[in-house]
């Protein structure tokens, strides 16, 4: 059982934490608001499982990428928010451009294999 | 699950950042319109399992590890306190062979291994000089060598001699003899020594015409001068000439010896001739050279010294000994095979809780199913059994250690005749408690881990479709059983081999027959000294042992009194060639000879035959003509075909033109050079009072036991002299046994690490004898129900029994062979192949497994076939 979530954090993980990332550019947001955000930013493709997303939120903060406080939510809940911190934002550059690199080279490859 | 402390908290905060999302999700459902149940158990659906998303977000904080191993040594403990004999009898296996290690290691680490507490001990040497004809890699320098030498050096920035001597400190108190050595001035500062009171000497102090000066060392300090203060600058006598005292070195200063306590200045003139041979050089290398080289200038300064003496060497070598080397050297073969010895001890049981907890592990073989059915993964499942191995490794560490402390301990005091250099060095420290817990957790990982690869393996379906019944060992795990009980018996095979060649060995050592006629029990010797100043005239010291012999013979129960400076099996103060005339001389066909100087009643008091000719008697004074006895084995080979009576014989080299001295006597060969002496028994004698030395071995012979007449004795010499010094009292008898106490030594621990080693295997055997017999209780309820005898019950378990010891005899003779080899260098009259030893140490193992088997056979043939077949 632990496995099945094990496998998928290892499947997402690297693209998952750069989204989780690049939502928190805009803001401080809490877990749910992550899951969210991403939801509706890829049109309904990404549902990220919160077996996935605590994990990575709880590495992410142990690399020192965000960091975590509790606020008081509109509606007066405790709530747990992230937010990046600057070495996470050079970590959102890297990850950024080596995702561009990627695309563009399977992007080329696929090209040639077509043509 | 309960989680530590430090945890809490965090999963506290989880909880709730976990509950905050639930709580979001099902409020924004309820936005659009959802009942607020339904909400909630929507969004509870689409969150997935609570528990799994918290314990794989917990997993992220670094501590997974640490927690599982916490959780793995609660369950281990556990179980391990459910089943206390298993627990304890491989506790204390394993304490047994890891304390074995354990002291064994402090041993060599103290005597081998610590750094020696001087100044850079380690590029410090010993030189010393080997010619023949006296061949001796150790031979002592003359001062003109040194003088040479020391013109010559390239390679040291410091060179010293010392020679160890004993001194008689008379006038203060009650005279006391103490071991002592002459030193160079420069000795203490190449040493690094600082003394604790005082000063040691300073350069220059070494002259011709330098004062006599003492350091002393601090037990000599506090025993002798009662720790005064005030003791620089006071004079002593020392052997007869006053001396002053300027410094007090610590007790941590042993050098050269461990029991040297006063060490007194050279006042070194440059010598007219080559010799006597007293002296051993030390020296310190110059930075950057290494021994080789340094050795390799020796060699060339040796061949220079040769070159202009070629009369007085041959062959000249000066051997550069690395002073460790020097220190220690003789006992590190020892040592290291006694370490080979424990670490088989250790091998062994190893092997034996391996079994055991084979044996354990197939009783819980439903355990290891029902997790494997409930998810566990092989990995996590040999984790959890190499952690309880783990576990017991470190119970056995710590009964090791008390082991190890109580045998250090017991070692250290068992060193009579301080066969073991260093042996203050010898501590419990934190290597040998880093080594011991290292030992353990390898060695318990390493027997955990064959049982915990089968327990893993098992396959949970067979292990459960077992049912109501234990769980058994398959065929497969009960030959593993088997083979860890052959290698064992093997093992222990090896172990007992050596040591029966180490016994046997001793048993010809002491059948060794030292050529003494007298009942050695009867013999009383002792050390008395004429160094006083007063008996520097040669007439005057015979005279004084003429005396004591004179009042020692008079005593009531005194048989018969002599001297000599020989003392059988393994004492001679000088060694020297001979040459014959009209024999041709040449330095190998006349080899260095134990020479005996000896008072009339010497010969008799010992009951050495006489073969021909005459004993020495008062007669052969000082202005006598010369004369000489030989001993058998000398007048047999050079005088094969005649009478030697009557030939003259001279000390030394023909060069050096000694006096005549006419053979007057043949006497039977004694052993003077050790009871294990390879040589050829050949000596010579002569009269004190023609070859003067300044001390002498007392010998009395008693109708009765001596040992009793010490005191009386000594009485009698403080009444011609009371500041002669008398000590060292012993029956022949004690000084026989000790010359063989390293063997002895040897043979003593070896032999307890066999015993060990064999009471391991008995209980291995039987531990696996005994398991398979519980597990075919059935079995043989079945068989007896059907017709079988209790014999043959008996003799399949027995049999079982003694194939698994015929298997580990075999093997184990053969590693026999192979290994005791390496005894060969300890052994005396024995060969390694020694059938007579192989065979017996066969045959105690062979019975050993029969017994072994032969307990659990009663077992399984008092069984009742109507129980056993409802056996469970």
């Amino acid at each position: 059982m632990g496995k099945r979530y094990q496998n998928r954090i290892e499947l997402l993980q690297g693209t998952l934490d750069m989204l989780i990332l690049q939502t928190l550019q805009w803001g401080p947001q809490h877990g749910y608001g992550i899951s969210q955000a991403i939801r509706v930013g890829s049109g309904e493709v990404l549902q990220v499982e919160t077996g996935s997303l605590y994990p990575a939120l709880h590495r992410l903060e142990r690399e020192a990428w965000i960091q975590s406080e509790w606020k008081l939510s509109d509606n007066n809940q405790r709530v747990k928010k992230y937010r990046l911190t600057p070495a996470g934002k050079r970590q959102l550059a890297d990850e950024r451009s080596r995702w561009e690199m990627l695309t563009q080279a399977i992007a080329g490859v696929l090209k040639t294999a077509g043509s | 699950m309960r989680l530590p402390w430090w945890k809490r908290h965090q999963s506290r905060e989880l909880e709730e950042e976990l509950q905050s999302h639930l709580a979001m999700a099902a409020r924004e459902r309820e936005e659009r319109g959802a009942a607020p149940k339904v909400a909630q158990s929507e969004a509870r659906r689409e969150f997935g399992n609570l528990l799994l998303v918290e314990e794989t977000t917990r997993d992220m904080w670094g501590w997974a590890w640490l927690e599982r191993f916490v959780q793995d040594l609660r369950f281990g403990l556990r179980m391990l306190a459910k089943s206390p004999a298993f627990t304890i009898v491989a506790v204390l296996t394993l304490g047994l062979g890891i304390g074995a290690n354990a002291a064994i290691f402090s041993v060599v680490y103290g005597v081998l291994l610590r750094p020696l507490a001087y100044r850079d001990a380690g590029r410090t040497a010993l030189v010393f000089m080997n010619f023949s004809p006296q061949n001796n890699p150790r031979g002592n320098l003359s001062l003109a060598d040194y003088f040479d030498w020391k013109a010559q050096n390239r390679s040291f920035d410091a060179i010293g001699l010392y020679a160890n001597g004993v001194q008689e400190i008379t006038g203060d108190g009650a005279p006391e003899q103490v071991i002592s050595a002459h030193v160079t001035a420069n000795f203490f500062s190449l040493l690094g020594g600082v003394p604790r009171l005082g000063r040691t000497f300073v350069q220059g102090e070494d002259q011709g015409s330098s004062a006599r000066l003492a350091v002393i060392g601090e037990a000599l300090w506090r025993r002798h001068f009662g720790a005064d203060p005030n003791i620089l600058g006071k004079t002593v006598m020392l052997s007869g000439d006053l001396t002053t005292i300027v410094g007090v070195m610590p007790a941590t200063f042993q050098f050269p010896r461990q029991q040297t306590e006063l060490w007194i200045n050279y006042r070194l003139a440059p010598p007219k001739r080559r010799g006597p041979f007293f002296f051993t050089g030390i020296a310190h290398l110059k930075s950057g050279v290494t021994f080789e080289q340094a050795q390799s200038d020796m060699n060339s300064i040796a061949r220079n010294i040769e070159h202009v003496n070629p009369s007085t060497y041959a062959r000249l070598t000066m051997p550069v000994l690395p002073l460790r080397d020097a220190m220690v050297g003789n006992v590190r073969p020892a040592l290291w095979m006694m370490f080979g010895a424990v670490a088989f001890v250790l091998l062994i049981a190893m092997v034996n809780v391996a079994n055991l907890t084979l044996a354990r592990s197939a009783v819980r073989r439903r355990e290891m199913a029902v997790r494997v059915g409930l998810g566990a993964t092989r990995l996590r499942l040999v984790r959890q059994l190499l952690t309880e191995s783990v576990v017991i490794g470190i119970l056995g560490a710590f009964a090791g250690l008390a082991f190890a402390w109580i045998a250090v301990r017991a070692l250290q005091r068992w060193n009579p005749t301080n066969l073991l250099p260093r042996v203050g060095d010898i501590r419990l420290d934190w290597r040998v408690v880093v080594f011991t817990f290292a030992v353990a957790i390898l060695t318990s990982a390493l027997f955990g881990l064959i049982p915990a690869l089968r327990a893993s393996a098992s396959d949970p379906n067979l292990a459960l479709k077992e049912g109501g019944r234990t769980g058994g060992l398959s065929t497969s795990g009960l030959r593993t059983h088997s083979a860890l009980a052959v290698f064992e018996i093997a093992l222990s095979l090896v172990l007992l081999a050596g040591a029966g060649l180490l016994v046997r060995s001793l048993i010809e050592l002491q059948r060794v027959q030292t050529g003494v006629g007298a009942e050695p029990r009867q013999v009383l010797s002792m050390y008395v000294a004429a160094t006083n100043a007063k008996y520097r005239d040669e007439a005057k010291g015979v005279a004084f042992y003429q005396n004591i012999l004179d009042s020692v013979r008079a005593l009531p129960g005194v048989e018969a009194a002599g001297m000599a400076d020989v003392r059988p099996p393994n004492w001679w103060e000088e060694d020297d060639s001979f040459n014959i005339d009209g024999q041709p001389w040449n330095e190998g066909a006349f080899p260095s000879t134990p020479v005996g100087h000896v008072m009339p009643g010497y010969f008799e008091t010992m009951q050495i035959p006489l073969l021909r000719g005459r004993y020495f008697n008062d007669a052969d004074r000082h202005d006598a003509h010369g004369v000489v006895i030989i001993s058998w084995s000398l007048a047999r080979r050079y005088f094969p075909n005649h009478n030697p009576l009557g030939h003259v014989m001279h000390q030394s080299q023909p060069a050096l033109h000694t006096p005549p001295m006419e053979i007057v006597g043949v006497v039977g060969d004694v052993k003077y050079q050790g009871l294990d002496s390879k040589t050829s028994p050949m000596a010579y004698y002569t009269p004190v009072a023609q070859s003067f030395v300044e001390a002498q071995f007392l010998y009395v012979r008693s109708t009765r036991a001596a040992a009793g007449l010490a005191p009386e004795i000594e009485r009698a010499i403080h009444a011609i002299d009371r500041d002669a010094v008398v000590n060292h009292e012993q029956t022949l008898e004690v000084t026989i046994s000790n010359s063989a106490s390293e063997p002895r030594f040897r043979t003593t621990l070896l032999g307890s690490f066999a015993l060990a080693a064999l009471l391991l295997a008995a209980i291995g055997v039987y531990g696996v004898i005994a398991y398979s017999v519980a597990q075919r209780t059935q079995e043989f309820g079945i068989r007896m129900a059907l017709g079988a005898q209790p014999s043959d019950v008996l003799r399949l378990v027995i049999g079982k029994g003694a194939a698994l010891g015929a298997a580990g005899v075999v093997i184990g003779l053969v590693a026999s062979l192979l290994l005791t080899r390496t005894l060969e260098r300890f052994l005396f009259r024995v060969k390694t192949t020694d059938p007579l030893t192989l065979v017996t140490v066969a045959a105690v193992l062979g019975l050993v497994a029969v017994l072994a088997g032969y307990l659990p056979a009663r077992r399984a043939v008092r069984v009742d076939p109507t129980i056993a077949l409802r056996y469970e």
